[in-house]
């Protein structure tokens, strides 16, 4: 079992470093590509557009208080390509963004993938 | 008897209908043993490298590195405006190229910016350029199975990689491009540049072929980032 779970965890590792070529038109300097960060709000925009995509979102924390969330994604070429569409995603929808967050501290992170209300997940990556 | 002889006119009469065809087949074989091998297709680089320098141990003469520490890519990356990479830096863009031939040229239409790269196969560089610019003047020819091209005439404003190399207009670039198999092509680079570089350098970018891929339009009209300025 534990070797198993060994095996599995180099696969994930291997398929988040065969996956960094996504963005192309700017480099990664500016997120913490150490670790991951997930958070979960309400879609306010999703920006269909070059040279990245856009998900606007909005996250209340456990007081009540409102932050606004931005996820950046690659081209859209490339988003085409992993079956994203304009419509994927869209205001009012639910959903939890996961990747890396700009190493500024700012509401903003360089996406990895997105788990819809109902569980299920798309990932923002290439291949 | 009978069944033999109608086997026989058949037989006869298929050899004299394909012969022709078969004729044209072999002329086209010589033609394309001659001719210039095919780089055609929709291509993706296989490895990311944003840096060519992993290690720091670039040659910079005192003025590159000067200019190398200025380099940030939140801040001045050429490219944040969606200016051109130039060469060689859009060779090592995640996004993909598609290398058409046509007489006289190679072509390689870029997703990013839908710029096209052209490589010219029948004439040599100007004595003196009427502008400099930011992919430069490529000339190609092929040595064997491999396309060898020259590049120079560049502005100063790109950058040779993702971090931040810096380069002058006496940036010449030779690549020497290779399909090593069917899926996969070769691109090996030497770049000098005697202003910014003690001696010359190599990289090398290795594309694999993506059956059925299209370019995108790739239009740079919501950018949020700023460009600084040189």
């Amino acid at each position: 079992m534990n070797r198993k779970r060994f095996i599995l965890i180099i696969l994930l590792i291997g398929l988040i470093m065969i996956s960094r070529p996504l963005f192309a038109h700017h480099s990664v300097a500016e997120y913490d590509m150490t670790r991951f960060t997930s958070v979960k709000g309400t879609v306010t925009q999703f920006e269909w557009s070059n040279p990245h995509a856009y998900i606007h979102l909005d996250v209340k924390d456990d007081k009540g208080n409102v932050e606004n969330w931005s996820a950046e994604l690659a081209s859209l070429g490339m988003l085409s390509r992993v079956n994203w569409r304009k419509d994927t995603v869209k205001p009012g929808d639910e959903i939890t963004v996961f990747g890396n967050r700009a190493k500024d501290g700012r509401t903003f992170m360089r996406l990895d993938k997105i788990v819809f209300a109902n569980g299920q997940e798309l990932s923002a990556h290439v291949r | 008897m009978r069944n033999r002889l109608i086997d026989a006119i058949v037989c006869g009469a298929a050899a004299l209908f394909l012969l022709p065809a078969i004729l044209a087949q072999t002329a086209n074989q010589s033609k394309a043993a001659g001719s210039a091998p095919d780089l055609t297709g929709v291509w993706l680089i296989d490895q990311f490298q944003p840096n060519l320098f992993p290690k720091g141990n670039a040659p910079f003469t005192p003025w590159a590195e000067a200019r190398f520490k200025l380099a940030d890519p939140k801040v001045n990356d050429p490219n944040l405006a969606c200016l051109p990479h130039g060469v060689p830096r859009i060779m090592f863009v995640p996004l993909p190229i598609e290398i058409l031939q046509v007489p006289g040229k190679v072509l390689m239409y870029q997703e990013a910016g839908n710029q096209l790269r052209q490589i010219h196969l029948d004439r040599a560089h100007p004595k003196e350029f009427d502008s400099l610019t930011y992919n430069g003047d490529s000339i190609g020819k092929w040595e064997g199975d491999t396309l060898v091209v020259d590049t120079t005439g560049f502005n100063d404003i790109t950058w040779l990689d993702h971090v931040g190399l810096p380069h002058t207009e006496a940036l010449h670039v030779i690549e020497r491009i290779n399909r090593v198999d069917h899926d996969t092509l070769k691109d090996d680079f030497t770049i000098e540049d005697p202003k910014a570089y003690t001696k010359p350098w190599i990289a090398q970018q290795i594309y694999k072929l993506k059956p059925g891929w299209e370019i995108a339009e790739y239009v740079c009209d919501n950018n949020k980032y700023v460009y600084h300025g040189k």
